[in-house]
């Protein structure tokens, strides 16, 4: 038997952590379970010459790829895109790109805006303060006067354009279309004990310089600090609940595989939007046959994923594309809010790209034809390394009942524990918009002077944003968690991860996910005396 | 040996003499070297070494695919693959790709793999032979003024009330 905490959190990742920071001046006993470790930022794949194959494998954001001892099998072959994540301190932060824009006003007013899916019972203005305050935490760069937003103004300069941002800028320009440095969680200069960024270029396998904004090393070591304990290589199999329909605490294993209970006043999930309904609709009990606040039948349904879409143009001039931060340096939201003559509800973000690496650029070019076997082969080569720029379609993605996570019925993690299999399909609504984002890509990179212009989507390996499978809102009958993140049914138990999306807006939702983890610690402590009533 | 991890790698006992040259042959038909010899080929690379490390379980394949192309290359034109012209050579790896394209395009991407990790073609390329921390590298910042046509078009996103 464990020590009995005031508030336990289950998953370390983005939302945990912030949430954690934030709660810890409450002087309340907080632990935190993380099925992962620490990660020692000197194995990050750009420490080593082999850094692009290192990306694919034991750093590839594809669990059922990486395979990592703490890692637990998605089944994603009813899927269109496959699930990704990162389970270590830190979560996915580890792993993200770290590009870091904020959703619109209109994102979470698209019932009384659009007259689709529903509104959100908390709204821009009321996450603005959190938004402004994980920018600081997190180190965000960026470049104040964005027309695409509410003023705000990001702690640290943008990160560097290269010639490839003013190239494809020039054709946005030419477009008479939006552009701006965008966002992103890196630190431009050095900030807060961590080093500026140095351009190391795979931010996607960790950042060994430590400018990359991942959790692990942005808000844990205040929250620890603060007297937060986290306890790694702790796996939860369920959340208990009595008689009362209070939760009592959660079941895990340790890296032995022995079993524990810990108890708890307050049980918070911080899972992300597969493993927190995972985890839910494996606690069944009587109370909850149908798993754990889950009586409004909606846990597990909504999943949405961003549909994403890429295009990729090969320029004459050489631009050494391929150094700096690989997926951040601009973004468009030319074609983000509603316009309905285009054929689609809402919108979608469109993030620029760096070029990528020679065995990237080799092996796409082979597989595309785009660079032979033989004769020819370095000629081809040579025209497209340093000479290319991906613009991303970032799609908002609806949520849809048929959309969802359920438990495997024979697929299980290593301890056992029934793993995720995800349903999904693209709504008509998500396929028009794709396809409208990839000509307009297309279109930018043709004004910006490329000679050789492809387009792909839905990209497969792009399933990054885990959202919506266990919404927030007022309605007990049509929601899990209210608007500060407490579950309906079961009132000590509280969600603060992608799951309580109620729309996706069509943004990386990182910044999203922490300021509504603020935002929730700070309606908990405004609300300590009588939390559960 | 630039390829971190293969150095003490021994490829000699994963093939054999006759598969080794086949082998060398047909990465050289993947990625010739340079007419300037400023590239190398594929074959001198260390590409078997990586495969051992990288790939072992593809080198049942390898070797049994290697032997068919040997079996070929004697029943069509009475010599061994590492004998034949260059025509010849290829002709029999079409026939290969055909017949088993999954196999050939799996040696195709660990080959690329290897070949564009090594010293050798990363100074070709005119790059340091390096890992990119901690070092880094400079990025122009490049021109924000570049912007002002997007200020000057003002606000884009809707009012919410």
């Amino acid at each position: 038997m464990t020590t009995d905490v005031d508030v336990l959190i289950i998953g370390a990742g983005a939302s945990a952590a912030a949430f954690a920071w934030s709660m810890a001046d409450t002087r309340m006993r907080i632990l935190c379970l993380e099925q992962g470790d620490w990660m020692n930022p000197a194995d990050y794949p750009s420490t080593r010459r082999d850094w692009e194959v290192r990306m694919e494998r034991e750093f590839s954001p594809n669990p059922n790829i990486r395979r990592r001892p703490e890692d637990y099998p998605i089944n994603d072959t009813d899927s269109p895109i496959s699930l990704l994540n990162f389970n270590g301190v830190g979560g996915s932060t580890i792993l993200y790109a770290a590009h870091f824009p904020r959703p619109h006003p209109s994102d979470f007013r698209v019932r009384s805006l659009d007259g689709v899916a529903d509104d959100w019972p908390i709204d821009y203005a009321a996450l603005a303060p959190y938004y402004a305050l994980n920018d600081r935490q997190m180190g965000v760069a960026g470049l104040a006067g964005d027309p695409a937003y509410p003023p705000h103004e990001p702690p640290l300069p943008p990160v560097p354009l290269g010639l490839a941002g003013e190239t494809i800028g020039r054709g946005f320009n030419a477009l008479g279309w939006h552009w701006w440095p965008s966002d992103t969680a890196i630190a431009t200069r050095d900030y807060e004990g961590r080093a500026a960024c140095v351009n190391l270029g795979p931010c996607k396998g960790g950042c060994a310089q430590g400018a990359k904004g991942s959790a692990d090393i942005t808000y844990w070591p205040l929250a620890r600090r603060a007297g937060v304990q986290l306890r790694t290589r702790c796996r939860v199999r369920e959340i208990l609940v009595d008689a009362n329909d209070r939760a009592t605490g959660a079941v895990y294993y340790d890296e032995h595989g022995s079993e524990h209970l810990q108890r708890a006043e307050v049980v918070v999930l911080a899972c992300n939007g597969v493993g927190t309904p995972r985890l839910l609709l494996n606690s069944k009990s009587p109370r909850f046959p149908q798993g754990l606040a889950n009586r409004s039948g909606l846990v597990g349904k909504n999943l949405m994923l961003h549909p994403w879409g890429m295009v990729r143009g090969t320029f004459d001039a050489p631009l050494n594309s391929q150094l700096g931060p690989l997926s951040c340096t601009i973004l468009s939201q030319q074609f983000y809010e509603t316009d309905r003559s285009r054929g689609f509800v809402r919108g979608y973000n469109m993030q620029v790209t760096r070029g990528l690496g020679p065995v990237a650029t080799a092996r796409i070019g082979v597989a595309r034809g785009d660079i032979p076997w033989g004769e020819g082969h370095h000629e081809a080569f040579a025209r497209r390394y340093g000479r290319q720029i991906g613009v991303g379609i970032c799609c908002e993605d609806l949520p849809e009942e048929s959309n969802t996570v359920t438990l495997d019925a024979t697929l299980t993690d290593s301890n056992g524990i029934p793993a995720p299999k995800i349903t999904y399909r693209l709504s008509e609504n998500s396929e028009r918009m794709l396809r409208h984002g990839l000509a307009r890509g297309t279109e930018v990179m043709r004004a910006a002077g490329a000679w050789d212009i492809y387009s792909d989507g839905p990209v497969r390996q792009t399933g990054w944003h885990l959202l919506g499978t266990a919404r927030m809102g007022e309605d007990p009958e049509r929601s899990v968690v209210n608007g500060w993140g407490r579950s309906h049914d079961v009132k000590n138990l509280f969600i603060i991860d992608g799951s309580v999306f109620v729309t996706s807006g069509g943004v990386n939702p990182t910044p999203t996910i922490q300021a509504v983890a603020l935002y929730i610690a700070d309606a908990m402590k405004q609300r300590l005396a009588n939390l559960f009533d | 040996m630039s390829n971190d991890g293969n150095a003490s790698l021994d490829p000699g006992s994963a093939l054999t003499a006759v598969q080794r040259a086949i082998l060398d042959a047909v990465l050289n038909l993947i990625v010739p070297p340079s007419a300037d010899g400023r590239m190398p080929g594929a074959a001198e690379v260390g590409v078997p070494a990586y495969l051992l490390a990288e790939a072992a379980d593809a080198l049942p394949a390898l070797r049994e695919e290697l032997d068919e192309l040997e079996r070929r290359a004697r029943a069509r034109c009475a010599r061994g693959f590492a004998a034949l012209e260059q025509g010849e050579r290829r002709s029999l790896v079409e026939e290969l790709r055909a017949r088993q394209p999954a196999f050939l395009s799996r040696l195709a991407m660990e080959t690329l793999a290897c070949y564009y990790q090594h010293d050798r073609v990363l100074a070709g390329l005119g790059m340091e032979a390096r890992p990119p921390y901690p070092k880094g590298y400079q990025v122009v910042q490049g021109d924000l003024s570049l912007l002002e046509p997007v200020r000057a078009r003002g606000k884009i996103y809707r009012d919410v009330t």
